[in-house]
């Protein structure tokens, strides 16, 4: 990634009602022009997963354009936006420009079938283009938190799965071998479900900071899955969607967005 | 024309540096232009200025911070400037080097410290243009005192409002002095205006005191009250960033007002809302109300000076109301949300009536004040003749002699405004 050289190009993306994604940008005239998108690895891991894009003439000026299509599914992770201008021509970063990403916004409104795939456009912190992918074969979608008297109720949706008798939302104390709490959820119909976390019984015995982290499981017999928000325009809901820190029992309990968007919980022992 | 724009920071944010670049970037199209930042701090600015507009910096901090004339404070710049602190003799000097040395035929300063070296330091052959971006009537009277000698050595003085020329017309004797009123111009969006179904509203801009945040939040409790599926983002940094978070909290609003951090260009943003919102005690311009107008969205703004009132047409493309009242605040938001089909039909008439904003516009005012001033120049005659006679001699003499009795008096009173910036 080092020896890739910085474009000042500005590329502008918008997302389609079918979830296409189309990325725009203007150059001057090149021979066959790409773009390319390339999975970040992990620190000091070979770059693996690649997907490139022709850049096709569109308009004036030189506008050039590539096409996302839905499928493939595009692996979870960050990808990062190359342009190659030429068949020997070395990859250069792009910046963005605009990103329409109005159809997003309200996308925790729909329906999503299995295999849930999202894609968000998105500026990284040192001003790239990127594009943020999650693909998991059911989601539970979180939405409104309410948090009152020592407790945090959270409704949700569940994507791609039924919601069936046998199901738990199980809180994983992360490192914990397996130290996990359970909770009965209310199904609300349709999908939608409920449940409630006491935040004593969290904060009992905690030593140092600890984190926890929420999945449902939808059947008795069915894998965990992660309870988290994807389904809007927001890549980075950290720092955005913050929830207030409670104190219960010695140890402040606040839930809050992973960087990977999943909910979990922290739970800070005082002193 | 070769035009040269003179700026505090180039590389920072705010809405200066956004219209500066607007104008400079239209400009360029037919004129050679550059700007020109006194103070550089980063490599890339946040906004990219048009490929033909030049920026250069006088100093750069990330090397010469520590420039022992960097330290000594500045003589030429006012000591009741706001961003006095910043300047230095290091500033001083480079301002006054490079207005000399300067090949423009027209030189545009784009705050009150600049507009003074402009005025005193440009030379003979170079019109002198001073840009107000703030207000005569919120200036310290320290500072209004500085200006009222400096800028009679202008050309031209422009102002954002009407209804601040106004009171330079009134309040300061500057013979010679064409002073007009320049408003702001937004770019034409390119993306296509929201369409007014999004449950969102949006502000935007730094997060300061004196933009009010606080009261659109507190507004935003009566809406949720309601309509528990709206949202409220609010784009920008700042100081107010933590009370602003304490006081989601408190309200309880967690789920439905979110502080969405600095996102430049904000047109992909504001497409994503369907009712702005501005609550400034004191807004100059409203630089975002007339962006969030341009994207279909009708504004919700208090009706403070002097901008909104300038832009918004009440109850056609947005909504006035009185300054620092949440519930009445809250309860135009309210309206705009219960009636989609007016909240639509003003999101319309936002973009019709908020092309009186695009560059083309102001561009060509611009263009004709600019021209005018330089073969007035070149004529060896000054702006304007003067206007007003004898009573307005006497009437803005008495603004003068009351600012100078505040200044003398008072050093804490340009303390509580600079704080309230």
């Amino acid at each position: 990634m080092s020896t890739a050289r910085t474009t000042e190009l500005r590329t502008d993306c918008s997302v389609g009602t079918d979830g296409r994604i189309t990325l725009r940008l203007r150059l001057p005239p090149a021979a066959r022009p790409r773009l390319v998108l390339v999975l970040r690895p992990k620190k000091g891991r070979p770059e693996e997963a690649s997907h490139t894009l022709d850049l096709e003439p569109c308009g004036e000026h030189g506008h050039v354009r590539a096409v996302l299509e839905p499928r493939p599914v595009l692996a979870e992770g960050r990808w990062d936006a190359y342009l190659l201008r030429g068949p020997d021509a070395g990859r250069e970063r792009l910046r963005p420009g605009l990103r329409d990403l109005r159809l997003l916004v309200h996308g925790g409104t729909r329906e999503v079938t299995s295999p849930v795939a999202v894609r968000v456009p998105y500026a990284t912190k040192d001003g790239f283009l990127a594009l943020r992918t999650w693909r998991r074969t059911a989601h539970a979608e979180a939405g409104p938190l309410d948090i009152r008297d020592g407790a945090m109720t959270v409704r949700a949706h569940l994507h791609g799965a039924e919601l069936s008798e046998g199901a738990v939302v199980r809180l994983r104390l992360r490192g914990g071998r397996g130290t996990e709490r359970v909770y009965r959820p209310h199904p609300a119909g349709g999908g939608d479900f409920s449940f409630t976390v006491g935040y004593r019984e969290l904060a009992e015995g905690a030593a140092g900071s600890q984190v926890w982290d929420a999945f449902l499981q939808p059947a008795a017999d069915a894998p965990p899955i992660r309870i988290g928000r994807l389904l809007d325009d927001v890549a980075d809901r950290k720092g955005v969607y913050v929830y207030p820190r409670v104190t219960v029992g010695g140890a402040a309990v606040r839930p809050y967005y992973t960087v990977d968007n999943d909910l979990a919980v922290e739970v800070t022992a005082a002193g | 024309m070769k035009i040269s724009f003179l700026i505090h920071n180039a590389y920072g944010i705010g809405g200066t540096i956004t219209t500066t670049f607007n104008l400079a970037g239209a400009l360029a199209e037919r004129h050679d232009v550059e700007i020109v930042s006194v103070l550089r701090h980063r490599e890339h600015p946040n906004l990219t200025p048009h490929p033909d507009v030049r920026l250069r910096a006088l100093v750069d901090l990330r090397r010469e911070k520590d420039h022992p004339l960097h330290r000594r404070p500045a003589e030429v710049f006012p000591s009741a400037e706001y961003r006095y602190h910043q300047y230095s003799e290091l500033t001083d000097q480079r301002i006054a080097e490079c207005l000399r040395s300067t090949d423009a035929d027209v030189v545009i300063g784009t705050r009150p410290g600049l507009n003074v070296h402009l005025a005193l330091q440009a030379p003979r052959h170079v019109a002198r243009v001073g840009q107000e971006h703030l207000t005569l009537d919120n200036h310290p009277p320290a500072l209004r005192t500085a200006l009222r000698r400096a800028y009679r050595h202008l050309d031209v003085l422009t102002t954002v409002t009407e209804a601040d020329a106004g009171a330079y017309r009134r309040k300061m004797r500057l013979p010679g002095v064409r002073v007009e009123a320049l408003a702001n111009s937004v770019p034409d969006p390119v993306l296509p205006a929201a369409d007014g179904n999004a449950k969102i509203v949006i502000a935007a801009g730094r997060l300061v005191p004196v933009k009010r945040y606080d009261l659109i939040v507190e507004a935003f409790a009566h809406v949720v009250a309601e309509y528990p599926d709206w949202q409220l983002r609010i784009y920008g940094k700042g100081e107010e960033q933590d009370r602003l978070r304490a006081r989601i909290e408190t309200l309880g609003l967690w789920n439905n007002v979110f502080l969405m951090g600095a996102a430049t260009p904000m047109e992909a943003e504001w497409v994503k809302g369907s009712i702005g919102a501005a609550a400034s005690d004191f807004e100059p311009f409203g630089m975002t109300i007339v962006e969030a107008m341009r994207c279909g969205l009708p504004v919700v703004s208090t009706d403070c000076p002097y901008g909104p009132g300038e832009i918004i047409r009440n109850g056609e493309d947005g909504r006035l109301v009185p300054v620092g009242d949440s519930r009445a605040f809250g309860a135009a938001l309210l309206d705009l949300i219960r009636d989609d089909e007016r909240r639509r039909r003003m999101g319309r008439a936002a973009v019709d009536h908020a092309r009186r904003f695009a560059p083309g516009p102001v561009v060509a005012r611009a263009e004709r004040l600019l021209e005018e001033a330089v073969a007035a120049r070149a004529g060896g005659r000054r702006g304007a003749p003067d206007r007003g006679g004898m009573h307005h001699a006497l009437l803005s003499r008495g603004h003068a002699a009351r600012d100078l009795a505040h200044a003398a008096a008072s050093g804490a009173l340009r303390t509580v405004r600079k704080g309230r910036r």
